[in-house]
């Protein structure tokens, strides 16, 4: 077989310096800001809006147009609040409400995932309940709330089943619309170097989804904690102890605004940290892997 | 200058890819469309052939053919090299994994244990000139390293089979995404590693420069339905290669200008 000119040292040498070039000229950069200055414009606005609003609540307070008892004063609330600190009943009403929303959580996951695989990759399935649980998403789950007071009374089980249908359709639809976007090309690479079904889900399909995994996962959140706000509001009872949203629900029925409002913010406070705390970071980090995160 | 259509030097040794007769037809009925109608092909081990048309000549639908990702509906699809690995006109790189973990992945699914392939990895790496870059993962890199990775990562799922002799490399508008100057650049790197390699290439191009320059062979299509036009063997000596551009152009334009006329 006829062998082309074969390419001389110097001209190899050559090449090899237009390819360094080429690549230290295309190189994307990536130029990250200070810490500080990254710490201070997360957290500076915030907190600058906070401090607004909070003054703007002082001074309506304290031109009392409205009675006491609808509106009270910041620091009113404040106080209800470091009561239940200082007592300590707060950990207990916080753990009440957190362990069950993080154990709703987690069977959702568990039991959303399979039904979101099938969904996304069976066209029957799809066919079937694919709308059905696209539309789950927009029935409000407090709906769910007195059907499960009939069927299993005042009791866990109406908590956990009205947190799993907020949770599961979110879930199931994120991971979906995550393996719907993921690019043909991708589980074309994997076919034509021979992945098998499984190997072909396990190492392309479900990594290339996970960014939207991770999305439905995080609305899940946001919905079981909803969901389950509102069900312990409705299904009050002394052998269902005292969550956030029974102690919201006493602050009411006592006429205690403070206790309502210290309530309200402490359910926010919450749901809100979780999400910081546990999906935020995680999101970033897949994201930024992929060079898909663009805040700082 | 020799052009043959019938080529059948070297039937000694079994052919790397032999199509045969090859037709492919998507559809049925009055909305059928021929894609390809007797196609004959041939590439040897270690040769490098340039499929060479315009739109609508069933390129791509004849590497998938030879790739084995589609069925052909008449002929015969012949490959001798175990799996051939393909290249696209995209890097298709997965964004999540670096790009040594890239190039492992043919590797990992041929079943190569974790310290072998990761040395495999580095290998292929230094030959595309991307030693030492491993743990940069696919946003981190220019166009064309994303190429040279996904060209590795071709190289690496090659060679992941048992008797595998240089493999087989399909290759689809790989550098037709890229700027001028990489594009050149990368055209010289994929000669030095098919030097380097011995793998058979069939690479698929619209740019009859490309052809020219990178072919021991080029074959020219027709288009709709595409089947084997010409072939030019500019492996033998004294091929003016500037002179051949003119011809294979010229030639090129008279098929696309007898779809005007049809």
């Amino acid at each position: 077989m006829p062998v082309p000119e074969v390419v001389s040292d110097t001209q190899s040498a050559d090449t090899a310096a237009v390819g360094a070039g080429l690549d230290a000229l295309d190189t994307p950069t990536e130029a990250r800001k200070p810490v500080l200055r990254r710490v201070l414009a997360t957290w500076l606005p915030p907190l600058i809006a906070l401090v607004l609003f909070i003054s703007v609540w002082q001074a309506v307070w304290a031109s009392a147009i409205y009675p006491e008892y609808q509106l009270p004063a910041p620091l009113a609330v404040w106080q209800e609040f470091a009561g239940t600190v200082v007592d300590g009943s707060i950990w207990g009403i916080v753990w009440v409400s957190l362990h069950r929303a993080v154990l709703g959580f987690l069977t959702s996951v568990v039991v959303a995932t399979p039904l979101g695989l099938l969904v996304a990759k069976v066209p029957v399935v799809r066919a079937a309940i694919g709308p059905l649980l696209a539309g789950m998403q927009s029935l409000p789950s407090v709906a769910w709330v007195p059907a499960a007071v009939l069927w299993f009374g005042l009791t866990d089980t109406t908590i956990y089943f009205v947190v799993l249908l907020g949770a599961i359709p979110s879930i199931a639809n994120g991971l979906v619309s995550g393996i719907d976007q993921v690019p043909p090309i991708l589980p074309r690479v994997g076919q034509v170097m021979g992945a098998g079904r499984i190997d072909s889900a396990r190492l392309i399909l479900l990594p290339a989804a996970l960014p939207g995994y991770i999305a439905g996962c995080k609305q899940g959140w946001a919905f079981s904690w909803r969901s389950l706000m509102a069900a312990e509001i409705i299904a009050t009872s002394p052998q269902l102890g005292i969550g956030l949203g029974a102690y919201l629900k006493q602050g009411s029925d006592f006429n205690s605004m403070p206790g309502v409002i210290a309530a309200i913010f402490l359910i926010l406070l919450v749901g809100v940290g979780v999400e910081l705390l546990a999906f935020r970071p995680l999101e970033r980090r897949v994201l930024r892997a992929r060079g898909l995160a663009t805040a700082p | 200058m020799t052009a043959t259509l019938d080529r059948h030097v070297g039937t000694q040794h079994r052919a790397a890819v032999d199509l045969q007769g090859v037709g492919k037809v998507f559809g049925r009925g009055t909305s059928a469309v021929t894609a390809l109608t007797e196609v004959d092909l041939r590439v040897q081990p270690g040769e490098f052939v340039v499929l060479l048309g315009a739109s609508g000549c069933g390129k791509t639908t004849l590497l998938n053919l030879v790739a084995g990702l589609d069925q052909p509906t008449a002929g015969a699809v012949t490959v001798d090299s175990g799996r051939p690995a393909v290249m696209f006109q995209e890097p298709a790189l997965l964004p999540w994994l670096d790009a040594g973990r890239n190039v492992e992945l043919p590797l990992r699914l041929a079943g190569v244990g974790r310290a072998a392939r990761r040395a495999r990895a580095a290998e292929l790496l230094d030959l595309v000139r991307l030693g030492g870059l491993a743990r940069k993962r696919p946003h981190e890199l220019s166009g064309g390293m994303r190429q040279r990775v996904a060209l590795a990562r071709a190289l690496a799922a090659t060679s992941s089979g048992t008797d595998a002799e240089g493999g087989l490399l399909l290759m689809d508008e790989p550098f037709a995404a890229l700027d001028a100057i990489t594009r050149d650049f990368l055209q010289g790197e994929l000669q030095r590693i098919w030097q380097a390699t011995g793998a058979a290439v069939l690479f698929v191009t619209h740019d009859v420069r490309e052809a020219v320059r990178l072919g021991q062979r080029v074959v020219l299509l027709s288009s709709r339905p595409g089947t084997v036009v010409r072939e030019w063997d500019l492996a033998a000596a004294g091929t003016d290669r500037e002179e051949l551009s003119e011809e294979i152009t010229g030639r090129l334009r008279e098929v696309i200008s007898t779809h005007a006329r049809a």
